[in-house]
Formats: structure tokens, C-alpha cells, sequence
């Protein structure tokens, strides 16, 4: 039992609080409200494997929540831009892929100014944040577009054989993430990169284009997050996201990976996102003000890698 | 002769690890005494026991003879027992006189406040300086300093607290022939003042002459405490080693010279070296001796490509190669940093993935790899190597330092290299290991590979290498070859002394 606990703590801790509030919460343990719960944490969560990509390998990502409006915004405007020509469908692939292909674009970008002006990714990514929420006001012009056709809205809201579209996406990512970490050498190599820069490179790794990789797929990934939602609301907002990256920071570190870089692992990321999601989505439900569903998040947090840091210890 | 540290029946476990098994032994005062034994014995321990890093499970300390009880390093600091660390903990960007004075600098009230009196502080670190004859600049930050210089300025700092016991954890470990004549006239000068030393050090000549007495750990307990002068290396190597007694010394078995498979023309890179040219063959193993800050490290990293040189060429193979890692690994040339822990590791992950950290590319099939194929590759070296490890998926931090170099070589001979640069492969590993990691060498040459072989310890270069460069101020200035060069010319030809 303590062997378990040792080795499965934060699944244990979820289970746990999984029985707890079916039990307490009145309407938790049904098929429509973790539905819901599920629906509500894919888009956080699709950023979060990415994210836990990028901590690994030793820097951190910012800007992922204007990256989502940014993403939405250029996508509804892309959309409004060329439905008349080539038909909404193409316009809104047009508007995805340009988004995607700017995001991973800045990802390259913040790794490249990392290696050649050693510039942190916390500074490049912190002024991101605001520039590209700035791009996404500018795009709007401070009013969501609402270019979308109707049908679009299966893709934010949706329901396939009964479980929402959006975590069909959801589970495809952790899927492709959990491979590539796993089984790939550029997983091997974040690794590497996270856990000794300099050992790495003197390996013959290539640790600049693997920190340059992994911004860049959480840049994509963003864009993914971010053209989901927009087709959620059915339009392209500027607000969209906002404050994300914290959430999304939280997931990964609740998911046992480490700040410091070299440590973690994508199903405790899964697990991360999984335990806010039900969290905020149990509090709701017995009523708990949102104040506190603040407080006890924080908490939380701050409770989860204190634990991790105390079992590493423990098994070190 | 007054006993000054007496230890009785100290014991101390790690979990089920029983480091310590009752050791016991009185100190003389203002004698040196080497503390000698093989990676595991118990040495470090007991110095973690001395200094109050850890607390006994059982035994006493006397100082002089008061029984003490440190409960923290702190509190052994405040008995007068200072520790100089193997590894170096200084603070880079702080200056030589903030290190020494770290937490206590000396102050002075301005305008009714306490503030730092620094003209004091660089007047008393220069004091201190001056009064071991050390040419340095108190002003000056320690990370510009070499190693060697940083690791003086570490015992200065351990001196300044006028230490009645003073604790040297492996302090030449780091250090060049002329840096450890300066630590020993330093030492020298602290014995002649009744400090009691504790001296931990693998090199056993240094041993004859610096101690005074050789204490002997095994297993965790006192193997036996001679006097140097009344004993032999091999008296010391039985006591370390116990009935397994010395390895018969193997003899190398010389190729006659391959083709040649590297060369080196005019390679510059400033201030470290300059205008470096040198040729290397298939089956050799050329070793490259030189005082600290000779620029041997510096010219491999160059080579290599971890540090760009300004000009010069280096052709691998006959093809001239713009150096970088990963270019030089893709051509089969690798390299094992001098700081295995810094450069060459991943401490937190496993034996497993450090195996195979430079040898990723090669075991993938199409960029997707599985433990189950890396598996053969990382058994091959653990078997090949001798590696002691119970599980390759524990932590690289885990093992002794003997272990993590192997894993370090290991790592490289996974990319099946067919040149090898070998920086101070050596360094803080014990006796038998040493001899283990020289047979690999040797066993690797024969097989064809070409090695450059660096070490600070000439008497190594001299027992392994076919042919020795010397570099000094950073150019080759010599070469000698090592069946028919005495210790002593080697040394002077380090030194620019006229054989």
C-alpha cells in the first residue's frame, strides 16, 4: 500500500477526491457532468502536454494564453476574410493552419533568442504575452468576430458517440506527446537538455533545435487550444484564455514535473489537469463561492509539490 | 606526543548501508595524517562525523580530551574544526576577498549605520595572501580564477578561521604539480603552528611526502595507522585492500603505429592556447601532460568543438572538420569531459539513460526508440566496463565516482568511437578503479581505437601512453616518450626546465 502511494501519489489523491465528491456532490457522478468536466479541461489540458514538454527541457512558456486568443482571433478573422472566395471550410483550415504556423514560428523564435542571445525564455515569453494579446485586440478591434458558419461550433461543443468532439483532439495529443517523450530520441533529448545543458551538448545533442522544438509543438498546440475554443463561443475573442498560462503551468506542476527542468512525465500532466478540472468543477457543485475555489486552487498547488518534493526525498 | 581528536567506536548507517563500523583512533596534534582507503570504506563518513554534517549512531568524539557532540557543521566550525571540500564551494561572482569573509565580513558604522568596511576586507584578505605568497588580486572575482587557484583560495578561506583541526577532503585532486607544492608549503607552515590535519587524497606519492602518519579505513573500521616513513605503497595498497591484494600491474600491449586518424594544425584559441599542431594514429594513445593552466583541457574541448578555436584545422580521417559535437560525434571522434558531474552526467536520471545520452541517434530507427532496444547497448557497457550497479534504472548519483566515470565512458563507447579524447579520467576514483579504467584504455587501443590521454598526474601519463605531448602557456613544447622518460624530466619538461 505505501509502495503504491509512494509511486502513484497524485492518481491515488485523485481517485480519492474522485469517490469523495461522487459521494458528497449532489449531480457530480453523472454521464453529463463529467462529460462537462472532461469538456471544460481538454483545452487547458492539450496546451499542458505541450507545456510539460517545454518545462522539462528547461525553459517556460508565457504567453499560451493570448496564444489562444491570438489563435482564435486570427482564425474568426481569416475566416470572415475568405469565406467569400473559397467557402467557409477552406477559409477556416486557411485561418488554423496560419495561426498554427505562427505560433510555432514564436517557439522557434523564443528558443533561437535563447541560444543566441541567452535570453530566458520567462522574459521572451513574458513580453509575447502581452504582444500577442495586444495583436489579438488589434485583429478584433476590440469586438469578437463572429465570421463563423454554424456547423463550426461542432468542433468547440460537439458530441461524437456521446463524448464531446473536443476530447476525441484531447486524447489524440496525450496520445502523439506520450509517444514522442516516450519513444522518440527528441523525447529522450528533452530529457537530456532539462537535466544537464552542458552534459547534453557535449553528447552531441543538438540541445538548442530540442528546446526550439518543443516551444515550437506548444506553440501549435496553443493554436489547436485556441481555434477549439473560438469555435466554442463561435467567434473570435480577444479574452479568450486569458490567464490560461498559470492554469496550465499548474497542471504540469501538479503532474510531479519539475521547475527546474529534466523531471516529469505526461501522464502526471494528464493527471494534473484532471485534478483541477474536478476540483473547480466539485466546488461548483457543493457551492463553494469562487473566492475560496481560489484559495483552496492556490492551496492545492502549493500542497501537491510539497508533496512531490517530499516522496522524491524519501525515494532518493 | 599529545592526542588532539580521538575517535572511539564511532558508527554510523545510511539505511541498511553500515558506512561506519566502529572506528576508533587517537589523532596526534600538529601532525598530518592521511586518511587512506578505497571508494566505500567509510572515509568520507567520518569526516561527515568530524565536521557535524552527520551525527554518529554510536561512539564518541574527544576533543583533546573534552568529549564533544556536534550536532551541526556549525558546531564543529565553533570547536576549530574546518573542512576544505573536494568539491569547491565557492561563490563565482563574489570576490576573492567576499569568499574568504563570506558572512563575516568586517564592518564599519557610516551615518549611524552598519555597513561592509571594505577597504578592511581587501586589506586582511591581502594580508592573507601575501602571507602564503599568493600573487592574487583580493578585488578579483573567483570564477575567473583556474581551478587551482580557486581551490587556494578555498584553503585560504579555511585558514582564516585559524582552524585547530583542519579536514582536506581530495584538496589536489583539482591540482597541478606546482599548485600542490604550494598547498603542501602551506600545509607545511599550519603543521609547524600545531594545527591537526586530516589528509584525504588518492594520490599515494603525495601521501609520502606531506604525512606524517598513514590511517587506513576498510570496511568501515581502522585497517591499521603506520608511520610513513616506516612504510611502503604496497604495505598501505595490502591494508587498503585486504586480502585481495594489488592487481598484478598489466603490461600494455604496444600496436606498432596505425594510420594516422586526426590532425592538428595551428589550432588557436585564445588566451588559453596557441598555434597547437599534433597528429594522432589508430591504436595509440598519446597523453598530453602539462601544469595546471597549460591549456590541455582547453586544446581537447577545442578539438572536440565544445569551444570553438579561432583558427587552425583539424582534419579527422583526412577530412577537414569544422569542430562541434555533434559534427565530431557523427565522424567518431568523442570526448569525456574533465568534471564528470558538471559536464558529463545527468546525476538524476538513470544509469540506463546515461548510457545512452550520446548514443541516441545511433539506436533509433527513424527517431522512435524503446527501452528494449537500448537495453543490449547499456548491458554491453555494464558488462564490458565492470560497472557495479545492482539496477541501471537507479540514479547515475547513486553510484561512486570509479562507477560514474565508467558510465561516462561508457556513454561514449556506445557511439562505437574510433577516436577518444580522455580528460582526467582518473580524478576522484580509487586505486583499483583506476587500474580497471586503464585496462579499458589499453583493451580499447589495442582494438584500434586512438586515444588522447589527459591527466595532471604525471606518473599515470608515464604508465599508460605511448607518446606524452607537453604543453605549457598554452603551446606544445615538447615530446617525450614514456618508456624511456623518468618521472623527474617529465616533470621538469612540464615545467620548462631543461631535462
Amino acid at each position: 500500500m505505501s509502495r503504491l502511494l509512494r509511486r502513484y501519489p497524485m492518481e491515488l489523491i485523485l481517485l480519492a477526491m474522485f469517490v469523495g465528491l461522487a459521494l458528497t456532490a449532489p449531480g457530480f457522478f453523472t454521464t453529463g457532468n463529467l462529460m462537462n468536466v472532461l469538456r471544460n479541461v481538454t483545452m487547458q489540458g492539450i496546451i499542458a502536454f505541450g507545456m510539460t514538454m517545454v518545462i522539462i527541457s528547461g525553459e517556460i512558456d508565457l504567453s499560451v494564453g493570448s496564444g489562444v486568443a491570438f489563435s482564435g482571433c486570427l482564425t474568426a478573422w481569416v475566416t470572415g476574410a475568405l469565406t467569400p472566395s473559397v467557402g467557409p471550410a477552406a477559409a477556416i483550415a486557411a485561418g488554423a493552419l496560419l495561426a498554427m504556423a505562427i505560433l510555432f514560428g514564436l517557439g522557434l523564435l523564443t528558443g533561437k533568442l535563447r541560444q543566441m542571445f541567452a535570453m530566458p525564455s520567462f522574459i521572451t515569453t513574458l513580453g509575447l504575452l502581452a504582444i500577442l494579446s495586444g495583436a489579438a485586440n488589434l485583429i478584433t478591434g476590440g469586438f469578437p468576430i463572429t465570421s463563423f458558419p454554424g456547423w463550426f461550433n461542432f468542433v468547440g461543443s460537439g458530441f461524437l458517440f456521446g463524448i464531446p468532439f473536443p476530447v476525441y483532439v484531447f486524447a489524440t495529443v496525450f496520445c502523439l506527446v506520450a509517444f514522442l517523450t516516450n519513444y522518440t530520441t527528441f523525447g529522450r533529448e528533452i530529457y537530456a537538455v532539462g537535466g544537464n545543458l552542458e552534459a547534453a551538448r557535449l553528447s552531441g545533442i543538438d540541445v538548442w533545435r530540442t528546446k526550439m522544438l518543443a516551444l515550437g509543438i506548444t506553440g501549435i498546440l496553443t493554436a489547436i487550444a485556441g481555434v477549439i475554443i473560438a469555435a466554442q463561443i463561435l467567434s473570435g475573442s480577444a479574452t479568450a484564455g486569458r490567464g490560461w498560462e498559470l492554469d496550465v503551468i499548474a497542471a504540469v506542476i501538479i503532474g510531479g514535473t519539475s521547475l527546474f527542468g529534466g523531471k516529469g512525465r505526461i501522464r502526471g500532466t494528464l493527471v494534473g489537469v484532471l485534478f483541477l478540472g474536478i476540483i473547480v468543477n466539485g466546488m461548483t457543485l457543493l457551492n463553494i463561492s469562487e473566492y475560496w475555489q481560489l484559495v483552496v486552487r492556490g492551496a492545492l498547488i502549493i500542497g501537491a509539490v510539497l508533496l512531490n518534493h517530499i516522496l522524491d526525498r524519501r525515494t532518493a | 606526543m599529545t592526542v588532539d581528536l580521538t575517535c572511539e567506536g564511532l558508527a554510523r548507517a545510511y539505511g541498511p548501508v553500515r558506512a561506519l563500523e566502529g572506528f576508533s583512533h587517537a589523532f596526534a596534534r600538529g601532525r598530518i595524517h592521511a586518511l587512506m582507503g578505497k571508494n566505500g570504506s567509510g572515509k568520507s563518513t567520518l569526516v561527515k562525523l568530524l565536521n557535524g554534517a552527520v551525527q554518529p549512531d554510536a561512539g564518541r568524539i574527544l576533543l583533546g580530551d573534552q568529549p564533544v557532540a556536534f550536532r551541526s557543521p556549525a558546531d564543529a566550525f565553533a570547536a576549530g574544526i574546518v573542512t576544505v571540500h573536494q568539491e569547491l564551494s565557492l561563490v563565482p561572482d563574489l570576490s576573492i576577498a567576499e569568499n574568504i569573509f563570506l558572512g563575516r565580513l568586517p564592518m564599519t558604522r557610516r551615518l549611524g549605520l552598519g555597513v561592509v568596511d571594505w577597504p578592511s576586507a581587501l586589506r586582511r584578505a591581502r594580508g592573507l595572501l601575501d602571507g602564503m605568497a599568493l600573487d592574487l588580486d583580493p578585488a578579483a572575482a573567483v570564477g575567473r580564477l583556474s581551478v587551482g587557484q580557486q581551490q587556494i583560495v578555498e584553503i585560504v578561506k579555511a585558514m582564516s578561521f585559524a582552524p585547530r583541526v583542519l579536514l582536506l577532503d581530495e584538496p589536489t585532486s583539482a591540482l597541478a604539480s606546482n599548485d600542490v607544492d604550494l598547498l603542501f608549503r602551506l600545509l607545511r607552515d599550519l603543521k609547524a603552528r600545531g594545527v591537526t590535519m586530516i589528509y584525504i587524497s588518492h594520490r599515494m606519492s603525495e601521501l609520502f611526502e606531506i604525512a606524517d602518519t598513514a590511517v587506513v579505513l576498510r570496511d568501515g573500521a581502522l585497517a591499521g595507522a603506520v608511520a610513513v616513513a616506516d612504510t611502503t605503497t604496497d604495505a598501505i595498497v595490502d591494508m587498503m585492500f585486504g586480502e585481495t591484494a594489488r592487481a598484478a600491474r598489466s603490461r600494455h600491449a604496444r600496436l606498432v603505429r596505425g594510420e594516422k586518424v586526426l590532425e592538428v594544425r595551428g589550432l588557436t584559441r585564445r588566451p588559453a592556447f596557441a598555434d597547437v599542431s599534433f597528429d594522432l594514429h589508430e591504436g595509440e594513445i598519446l597523453g598530453i601532460a602539462g601544469l595546471l593552466g597549460a591549456g590541455r583541457t582547453e586544446l581537447m574541448r577545442a578539438v572536440f568543438g565544445a569551444d570553438p578555436p579561432e583558427a587552425g584545422t583539424v582534419r579527422l580521417f583526412g577530412e577537414a572538420v569544422v569542430p562541434g559535437p555533434a559534427a565530431m560525434k557523427a565522424r567518431g571522434l568523442g570526448y569525456t569531459p574533465e568534471n564528470r558531474k558538471e559536464d558529463g552526467l545527468i546525476l538524476d536520471r538513470s544509469i540506463h539513460d546515461n548510457l545512452c545520452m550520446a548514443s541516441l541517434g545511433a539506436i533509433a530507427r527513424r527517431g522512435i526508440i524503446t527501452a528494449a532496444a537500448e537495453a543490449p547497448f547499456v548491458a554491453r557497457q555494464i558488462a564490458d566496463l565492470s560497472i557495479q550497479v545492482a539496477d541501471p534504472a537507479a540514479p547515475v548519483r547513486a553510484l561512486s565516482g570509479g562507477n560514474q566515470q565508467k558510465v561516462v565512458i561508457g556513454n561514449w563507447l556506445n557511439t562505437a568511437p574510433r577516436v577518444m579524447f580522455f580528460d582526467e579520467p582518473s580524478r576522484g576514483v580509487d586505486v583499483n578503479a583506476k587500474q580497471q579504467l586503464f585496462r579499458i584504455i589499453w583493451d580499447k587501443a589495442a582494438e584500434g581505437l586512438a586515444v588522447v590521454f589527459v591527466s595532471s598526474e604525471l606518473e599515470e601519463l608515464l604508465e599508460v601512453c605511448d607518446r606524452i605531448l607537453v604543453m605549457r602557456e598554452g603551446r606544445i613544447t615538447a615530446e617525450r616518450d614514456p618508456s624511456r622518460t623518468p618521472l623527474a624530466a617529465l616533470y621538469a619538461a612540464c615545467m620548462g626546465q631543461a631535462a
